[in-house]
């Protein structure tokens, strides 16, 4: 009888598999999530059915006809979507504390962290009941719903769709795979993701097909002005880089010369990883017009303490974490400058930073870097 | 004739190098890389690809057995990189690659 029950307490579910195991290659990752699942919000997965695919990997055995949205909740994970860092609280915390937070941030739901690990979490419900009963200034953890569920942040978006359905919670706590609480993820969270990637992807159609349909169709739309707004979050490193390709597509769509496309690309990624690794937050927006492309990083703090210092190659505040990244050459203001054909950059400490920077689209601008000897000549 | 044993990460596995640059820092690359270049590096993060989008290299080379992981995988597949990994060090490939004719 002892035997039996032991068995079965060996038997894992294949779902909670860890991520270690054999190598994946990177096809084999995708068919490895390959698995039938619903979409929850049907008009998304309807809007758009790419033609192949195939391309996508997600052909184990016969080819499957499966929506670009659905393709992506398989390719995306909880990290992808769960908002960070997450906001979080201390069991000692008053409720009127956790409101304001929930205030402050506009959220709905709060982790109680104890020796940094999460203990309970309290949501506006627990908020709402303990205000009925005149209880508000009550620490957390007598109100705070204790048997939390959390996910892990490798887990697909598929997957976290799955345990929203199966719990009924407006919101899950994740963890990393050392355990650490590292964000919140909502139904909202995943929706906009969703969305996010669709509109990426829908992108990436459309400069397939104007590479394809070379002539009318292409001039008009592309004589428009286009402008990208990201908000860019302090220390957000995987984030890094997505508008500078957004960019980058639309400059290969509207035929700009692929040297300028790359110039206005390294002044983009660099003014984004700068509000990353230096400020507090901020923002990034990208302008196309036909003659140029405008870029504008502004943040909101701390400031840059000596401009002279900061544009000097070799220069770097950036902090440990950021090193070990390969941030923090010293070379982003630098390169920005290179790369811009008009270039002006102002400073506050206190206030932020707010760079400002022209790529001209037509000019036959010389390469921002100097041929080195020995190098090979490209095509 | 000298050979770098690699491990290809990516559905593509093929490309034509311009020539090859070798560093950790991201903005030494995005400085002084020129597109078509193979790139050798420890790094593995996600910036990575941001970095080598930026610059059109089409091809990174991971050294001490280094890989990333699957996001990196997934994006750099669906970008058309080619990733590598080879279990010697940067020196040790660098030596191969010069020896091997990659100038």
């Amino acid at each position: 009888m002892s035997a039996t029950k032991q068995k079965k307490k060996r038997v894992r579910p294949a779902a909670i598999l860890p991520e270690s195991g054999p190598e994946l290659t990177a096809s084999a990752a995708v068919a490895h999530n390959a698995a039938a699942v619903r979409l929850e919000d049907g008009t998304i997965a309807a809007t758009m059915a790419e033609g192949s695919p195939t391309e996508t990997g997600m052909t184990a055995g016969k080819p499957l006809k499966v929506s670009v949205a659905q393709v992506l909740t398989y390719e995306l994970r909880v990290r992808d979507a769960m908002t960070r860092p997450p906001v979080t609280g201390a069991p000692e915390d008053s409720l009127r504390t956790i409101q304001n937070l929930m205030k402050s941030h506009r959220i709905s739901g709060v982790p109680i962290l104890q020796n940094g690990a999460p203990v309970g979490l309290v949501s506006i419900e627990d908020i709402i009941n303990a205000l009925d009963q005149g209880h508000v200034n009550d620490p957390a953890e007598r109100w705070m719903t204790r048997n939390i569920v959390t996910l892990r942040d490798h887990f697909s978006l598929v997957r976290a769709v799955a345990e929203f359905d199966r719990h009924g919670f407006g919101r899950f706590p994740v963890l990393n795979s050392a355990g650490e609480l590292v964000g919140v993820i909502t139904r909202g969270d995943i929706t906009s993701c969703l969305m996010q990637h669709l509109e990426k992807r829908a992108e990436e159609v459309a400069t397939r097909e104007a590479a394809q349909t070379p002539g009318r169709a292409r001039g008009q739309k592309l004589a428009e002005p286009m402008v990208l707004r990201a908000e860019v979050k302090a220390g957000d490193y995987d984030s890094a880089g997505k508008v500078s390709q957004r960019m980058r597509q639309i400059l290969r769509m509207r035929g700009v010369d692929p040297d300028i496309q790359r110039r206005a690309a390294i002044v983009a990624y660099e003014a984004e990883t700068n509000i990353i690794i230096h400020s507090i937050g901020g923002d990034l927006s990208v302008a196309v017009t036909p003659g140029k492309v405008v870029i504008e990083a502004t943040d909101h703090g701390p400031g840059i303490e000596n401009i002279d210092l900061a544009m000097q190659e070799g220069w770097s505040t950036a902090g440990p974490l950021a090193r070990e990244l390969g941030f923090g050459a010293g070379m982003g203001l630098p390169n920005i400058k290179k790369c811009s054909d008009k270039f002006e950059i102002h400073s506050e400490m206190g206030a932020g930073t707010r760079l400002y920077s022209e790529v001209l689209l037509h000019k036959a601008a010389p390469p921002p870097v100097k041929k080195r000897p020995g190098k090979q000549a490209n095509s | 004739m000298a050979t770098v044993k690699a491990r290809p990460l990516t559905k593509k596995v093929e490309a034509d190098l311009t020539g090859c640059y070798i560093s950790d820092l991201l903005s030494d690359v995005l400085a002084h890389a020129s597109p078509g270049m193979l790139w050798v590096t420890i790094q593995t993060h996600r910036n990575v690809i941001s970095c080598a989008l930026a610059k059109d290299i089409g091809t990174v080379l991971f050294t001490c057995g280094r890989k990333p992981d699957r996001a990196v995988l997934a994006e750099a597949d669906a970008e058309g990189i080619v990733l590598l990994s080879t279990k010697q060090t940067t020196y040790e490939a660098a030596g191969k690659l010069w020896k091997a004719g990659l100038r």
